[in-house]
Formats: structure tokens, sequence, C-alpha cells
């Protein structure tokens, strides 16, 4: 890039304070973007960066600072101001309407005054848009019943078509596996080249290495550096990003025990279609992590489900020491040893709207560790208050405040604290690390690592080859509800993705 | 950069304090009031009047403040029996069913012979309780079961008990002296006892017990703290092992039993008898009480004072000022209204707009 030339930047924020109920978010946080670049903004969860986009997006007023879309102060007061000034968002959390096609997801978005006539000219400009950047979309089925990228082609088309200039991306390759990932950001760039200054939000320095023209890393709400990715070692990047260098966890070197958990022939049908688990079976033994790899939608959600008892299956057995649990509730299954972190923690392990203290306190309750029949509510919070020491969850100011005020990898942290209270025989967990930061990811790794160590046996389903890969002493593939292939350790990474998608 | 805005803004209020709480519940009140106090005015009622006949009198005659507190006798049980079931996501429209359900079976204890004097209201308390049980368990166990949506069945089964009443009125239960449809009159021993203050009676001890007894076990013990998490998040209780249907079973059925216990405090403490509309009113004004006190037993016995009072209020209203009796349930209305509304400030604050300073 010629650093001489002077460039217009397309978005400008300088300065920018951000605080909710008195906690700052940002702190004089800055950043640019300019035409015809991918500019990554890198940094932890929590860090501050959809908080920053959310500002330039115009969803949140800052408390200070200044914004300038090509070279003009604005004040933007709502997403609405910001499409005007040809800003477009694509959330982590897609807004669409699932019951509406992609065509009227977008006029949604565009506000035509003539529903019949802008209904066909949308469907003609959206349909040509799709096409120039090489970007499928089925415009006419209900959003709802589209795959999570072909969902978030939408939402760029959204923003697209609105005329965006100045494009955010929220997290885009999340959701999506490493094939479609890296397919959109090939796309990215080529709206790049064609004008389009575009924000990449990520906290993966993969990414980042590889497709972006420029980063800004955050860290605590404030902008640390920005520069040119090829000029930084991984390493630096990450020191950059954290503040300290992660040290990489070693192997492992403990040799797995006794068969525990043997499942056989576990079966659940669909209402229609094919099944949804078909002829599960595996064997999992005490001190082993057994990673669950696939393609999201592949019978993994089932597969926890059924594992931990949230979900009855239709046939098969799940044999713990030789007792079947198959038929068993969930309390059953929990009192014998079982710990589950669900892949949807907000909603499947936590309950929002109660204290930090109760969403911890609830596994030693329903143990009856804290009384059988009144509670002994200052052992609870001692508890709590040793737990959230003990597992790091930061972002505690009370333990009476609510639970849904802790950041993903916080609140995961404590659902791990709870999990693993009682020393689990069996822990079932799903996608850990989604959605978190690194040094997060790192600890609940960590914690998982230590189970293991401690001789339970962990059921590892992810989506994440990466983190299938760092934790699993074995790998198993989901594929259509089946498990189509299984990989001793040492696991090569070709041969598992080559499974994953080789639907035969 | 000329910027003409409209100099407040909205924003979401992650967490409120229990102040901002009573501010915002506390404004909705008033300004409920103040609507319903226009409304009364407009309706030709003097100001001042309004002043003597709800808040004065309440102050200055002990006889008034004890036919309030009768009043709300009944309401503090339909209050409590709404907001049990109410933390257990149940939404019991049903209350004034199992009112009847309730009373009918404490009416047919009194036709019992053979049970002493002093053992007759306790057995028709009990009866009346397991009445009010049987009335809700029903759509308890289709809702627990087959995902049949209560607020339907609870509601459609009040005209099913209104029905069986009548039945029995004009039917068996017709009053055999005077042959108008009710029962006949409960003796003296199947009469709540008085506690020597205008009518008021062992009702009201009763309810503040059960009020205190709901209080301790919501906030102090297991079972309380299972039934909040499962309000909180029905599918994360499923998933940790919380038997949920148990606990929202539980909680569901004591509701009815409060209800039924409703229904036996209007037939033995102020009708001694059934008739065709004894239960009329109590069962919604229940859940508007639950509604106001946020589902908080305490609370709900203080709603329930003041529901008393505008009954208490409006009937003399009726008297005096020929206002019809329906402007009652319209005050009720538009305090749901104004309090519901003002849930919004509690997570969203109002914001001056400070001037942005431009480039």
């Amino acid at each position: 890039m010629d650093l001489q030339t002077p460039m217009t930047e397309a978005l400008t924020l300088t300065g920018i304070d951000k605080a909710f109920a008195g906690f700052p978010a940002l702190r004089a946080a800055s950043f640019g973007v300019r035409r015809r670049e991918v500019h990554a903004l890198l940094g932890e969860n929590g860090a501050g960066k959809t908080t920053l986009m959310n500002v330039a997006a115009g969803l949140y007023r800052p408390d200070r600072g200044e914004l300038r879309v090509f070279g003009e102060p604005v004040v933007l007061d709502g997403p609405r101001a910001a499409r005007k000034r040809l800003i477009g968002m694509v959330h982590q959390h897609f807004k669409l309407v699932p019951t509406f096609t992609a065509t009227e997801n977008i006029m949604l978005a565009l506000e035509v005054q003539n529903f019949a006539a802008g209904r066909l000219e949308i469907r003609r400009r959206v349909g040509q848009l799709a096409e120039d950047l090489g970007f499928p979309v089925p415009l006419d089925r209900p959003v709802g019943t589209l795959s999570i990228a072909e969902q978030q082609r939408v939402e760029i088309l959204k923003a697209l078509a609105a005329g965006s200039e100045i494009l955010i991306l929220d997290e885009p390759t999340a959701v999506l596996t490493d094939e479609e990932g890296a397919r959109l950001l090939a796309n990215i760039r080529r709206l790049a080249e064609r004008g389009t200054a575009v924000v990449l939000v990520t906290h993966k320095l993969r990414d980042v290495i590889a497709h972006a023209d420029r980063v800004t890393v955050m860290r605590g709400g404030a902008t640390v550096t920005t520069a040119d990715p090829r000029a930084l070692s991984l390493d630096l990047l990450t020191a950059l990003v954290v503040g300290e260098v992660v040290a990489t966890p070693t192997a492992r070197q403990t040799t797995p025990g006794a068969e525990l958990l043997v499942a056989r022939g576990l079966s659940v049908s669909a209402a229609d279609g094919p099944p949804l688990l078909d002829d599960v079976g595996f064997t999992l033994r005490a001190g082993e992590i057994l990673g669950i790899a696939g393609v999201g939608g592949n019978g993994q959600t089932e597969l926890v489900d059924v594992v931990s008892g949230v979900r009855r299956a239709d046939r098969g057995s799940l044999r713990l020491a030789g007792e079947d649990l198959a038929a068993a509730p969930v309390a059953t299954r929990r009192a014998r040893g079982f710990a589950v972190v669900p892949a949807d923690r907000k909603t499947q392990a936590m309950a929002g709207d109660l204290s930090v203290s109760d969403n911890y306190a609830v596994g030693g309750v329903l143990r009856t560790a804290f009384g059988g029949a009144a509670l002994d509510h200052g052992a609870m919070r001692r508890a709590a208050g040793e737990a959230v020491a003990a597992f790091d969850v930061q972002g505690v100011h009370r333990l009476g405040q609510k639970a849904s005020l802790l950041s993903g990898g916080n609140a995961q942290k404590l659902v791990l604290a709870r999990e693993f209270s009682a020393d689990p025989k069996v822990v079932v967990v799903h996608s850990p690390s989604r959605g978190l930061d690194m040094r997060a990811m790192a600890a609940v790794h960590a914690r998982l690592r230590e189970a293991r160590d401690r001789g339970a046996a962990v059921l590892l389903v992810s989506e994440d080859l990466d983190e299938i890969l760092a934790l699993s002493d074995r790998v198993a593939v989901m594929s259509r509800g089946r498990i189509t292939a299984e990989f001793p350790a040492p696991v090569d990474r070709q041969a598992v993705g080559r499974a994953m998608v080789d639907h035969g | 950069m000329a910027d003409a805005r409209f100099p407040l803004a909205i924003r979401p209020r992650p967490e409120a304090g229990p102040l901002a709480r009573l501010a915002a519940v506390l404004g909705g009140l008033v300004l409920g009031l103040a609507i319903s106090v226009a409304l009364l005015v407009g309706a030709g009622v003097e100001p001042s009047a309004l002043l003597d006949e709800f808040v004065l009198v309440f102050l200055a005659s002990p006889q008034s403040a004890a036919s309030v507190l009768f009043q709300a006798e009944p309401l503090m049980f339909t209050g409590l029996a709404a907001l049990l079931a109410f933390r257990a996501r149940f939404w019991n429209i049903g209350i004034e069913g199992q009112m009847i359900a309730g009373a009918i079976i404490a009416t047919a204890i009194t036709l019992l012979p053979g049970i002493p004097d002093p053992l007759r209201l306790p057995v028709m308390a009990l009866g009346a309780a397991i009445g009010g049980m049987a009335w809700i368990a029903l759509p308890a166990l289709l809702r627990l079961r087959l995902g049949v949506n209560e607020i339907i069945t609870t509601l459609l089964l009040n005209y099913v008990a209104l029905n069986g009443l009548l039945w029995l009125l004009y039917g068996p239960w017709k009053d055999p002296v005077s042959g108008f449809p009710y029962s006949a009159e409960y003796t003296a021993a199947e009469r709540l006892p008085s506690l020597g203050w205008g009518r008021v009676d062992l009702a009201l001890p009763l309810a503040i017990l059960i009020a205190l007894a709901i209080a301790f076990l919501l906030a102090r013990s297991r079972f309380g703290f299972l039934l909040r998490f499962v309000e909180a998040n029905p599918a994360a209780s499923g998933a940790l092992g919380i038997d949920v249907t148990k606990v929202v079973l539980t909680a569901v059925l004591a509701s009815g039993a409060l209800a039924g216990l409703a229904g036996f405090v209007v037939s033995a403490g102020v009708e001694y008898r059934m008739t065709q509309s004894f239960f009329v009113g109590y069962g919604f004004s229940g859940i508007l009480i639950a509604f106001l006190a946020r589902n908080r037993p305490i609370l709900a016995l203080v709603v329930a004072l003041l529901v008393g009072l505008l009954m208490v209020g409006g009937q003399s209203m009726q008297v005096f000022y020929q206002i019809p009796g329906s402007m009652v349930q319209l005050i009720q209305a538009v305090l749901v209204i104004t309090v519901a509304a003002s849930d919004f400030f509690v997570g969203h604050r109002i914001v001056l707009q400070r001037a942005e300073a431009a480039g």
C-alpha cells in the first residue's frame, strides 16, 4: 500500500468514550477505514470491538468523541441515519425475519414506498448483485430455511442493496465452517476491490494475517495500535491482543483408564426426513477426551441432548459402568456424576435474570448441599464467591448481580465452575469456546484437560476443528446423524476435514 | 452542524436498582390514579367527594376501615393464588372457577350430617382447598403432559364451574325455605368467626399467615429457589436436572388450593351460603393484584387492600352519585395499563441529550 498518497478515510472515529451504567466500555477509542481496504478490528471478547462498531452503525451514541464519514463530521442517531451515510453493519446475530424471504427482508431494510413494483425491482437488483459477487442465495425461500452461511449472505446483500459503501462485518466467520469462512473472506476481498470500505471485526488471528490490509487491535475498551498485519508476527499480534503471550498447551501424557461410558445404537427419528441420530455408538474411557467433529447440524446437538438426558433416544443404550441410563432423567444422570456444558450457555445453562450466586449455587442446591428444606444462603454466597475467584470469572461486581450481565467468556467460566464443583465422572461439552476470546478459550480448555487428567471421561462436541484437534485424544466425525469416521491420536487435520465434508 | 434534535433520548438500562424499580411502579400507580380521578370527575363526581370516599373515610372511621379490610379478605386469597401460579409461568385465568369449585365442596360439607361443630370450619376449608386443586389439576396436567395452553383451559373451565353451580342452585340445592336459587344458609358453626371489628373475620389473619409462609418459602426454601429458577429459565432448569414438572405442578396446585379457599372465604364469611354471583370479579382482581404486586406475597396483601378500598369506595359512589359499578373495573384496568407501561422505565432510561460539540 502506498502510504505516501493522502487517502481520505471513509469512516473515522476519534476519541470515542462510551460507558454503560457507569462501567466504561470504550475509552478514547479511535479507528478509521478507507475505501478499497479490508481493515480488521481485532481483540478479545469484551475488548470493545462490537461496541465501537455499534457506535459507527448508529446503534449507540458515544458519550464523547467524533465521527466522520468521508471527512464530514456526523451525529448518527440510529441505524437509519447510518444507512443514509452509506454505513451498513452485519451483526453477529442476524437481524432477519425468519418467515420472510430474502427479498422481503431486504425490502424491509430499504423502506420501499411502492410494495409491488419495489418487490420486482429489488428482486432483480439483488439477484444481479448476488451474481456479480458470486454470492448464491435463494431469494424466494423463507430465510429461516436457509443455512447460516446463506443467511449471512442475505445480511451482506441487505447492506449492499441499501447502497452501503462502508460495510462492517461483526465476527462473520464465527458461525461458518473453515471452508465457508475462506469463501466469505475471498468475497469480501472482491468487495473491497470494487471500492467498498470493509471493517472485519474478529478475534481470529489467522483471518487477520491472511485477509486484512490493516489491523487495529483493541484491548480493554481502547485501541492499542494500527498496523500492517504482514509486518507483525503471530506472536507479536497475540501479545498485542492479550497484553501478554498466552502459553500454548503441551500435549497430554496420561493414559486412559477403563471403559466408562458406552453408547450403542442411539437413534432419534425426525418427524419428516432422515433420522437426526442414526445408530450412533461410541466408547469413552476414564481420563480420555473424545472429540466429535463435524459440520454443524449433522446431529451433534441431538447427540449432546440424548447423552445429557434432555432428550430421550428412540432406540439405543447408554451405559455408565454397566448401568443403562438411556431412559434415565437428567437428575439421575447428574447424580451419577454427569456434568454438562451445552452450546447455548445463556439459554440452556443459566438463568440470566437470576444472580451470579444463584446460577452457581443451583448445582449444589440440587445435590442438597445447601440444605434439604431451608437453604443456607450464606454458604451459597460463600461457595459462589470462592468459585468466581478460583475460575477467574471477571466482571462480577456483586455476587447478587444478574448473570446476564456477564460477557460470554465469563458466563462460560461460571458454568464450568458450577459443573465441575462436584468432581464429575462424565463431562459432556458442546462448543465450549464458541464466541470466546483466546484467553477465555485457553482457560476453558485448561479446565477440560484438568477434568480429563483427574480421570473424567470427556465427550467434546465441537464444530471448531482447531478446538477438537487441540483437546482430543481420539476424534470421531459426525455426518448426517451418523458417526462416519474415527481417528486415533495423533490426528491428521486434513483427513478429519475430508471426513467432515464427505457425505458419501 | 445544525442539528435540530429532540432533547430527550431513550437508553436501555441493563440492571435497574430497587429504588428505580419502586419509582417506576409508583410513578405508574400515580399516573393511573390521576387518570382515574379525571374519569370520575368527568363522570360528575365532586373532587372533594373523591377525597371523602376514598381517603378520609378510611382514615376517619374505624368502621369504614373494617369494611375495606373485610372487602379485601377474599382478594388477598385470589391475589396469592394468582401470584403462585404466575411464579411457575402458569397463567391461571381460572381463579373464579376454582373459587366456585372450592365453595361447592365447602357447601356440600355443610350438608353432611355427623360432623361435630368445632370441626366443621376446618373440614370445609380443607374441602374447599381440595376443590380448587381438583379444578386446576386438569389444565395443569394438560399443559404439562400435552402442552395445551392453560390460558384457554383455565378460562373455559370457569364457565363449566359456573354452569355446574347454576345447576346445583336451580336444582338440588335450591333454598328449601324460600325456593330462591341459593343454597340453605350456613349454620353459626359454619361461618367464619368475627374478630370483633366490623365484619372482619378469621380470614384476615389466615391470609396474612399464608402470605408470610409463601414469602418465606420463596425467599428461603429449596423449593422456592428451584421455583425461581424455573420461572427464570424453564429450559435451563430442565437441563440442570430440576424436575420442572413437579415444581410447576406443586405451585399450580397450591394456587388452585388458595383460589378454592377464596371461595370458602366468601361463602363462609360474606354470604353464608352459595349464591349465583358470589365470586364475581374476585378472580380477575386476583390477577391484577399479583401483577401490581410483582408476584410478591406481602405486597399482594397491600395491593389487595387498595383494591378493597377501590371496591368499597366504588360502592358508595354507586349509591350516592349514580356512578356505574363498572367504573371500578375501569379504574382497575387503567391501573393495570399504567403500571404495565411503567415497566418500560425499569428497562430504559430517559436521558437529556447533551449538545454535540461539532468538529
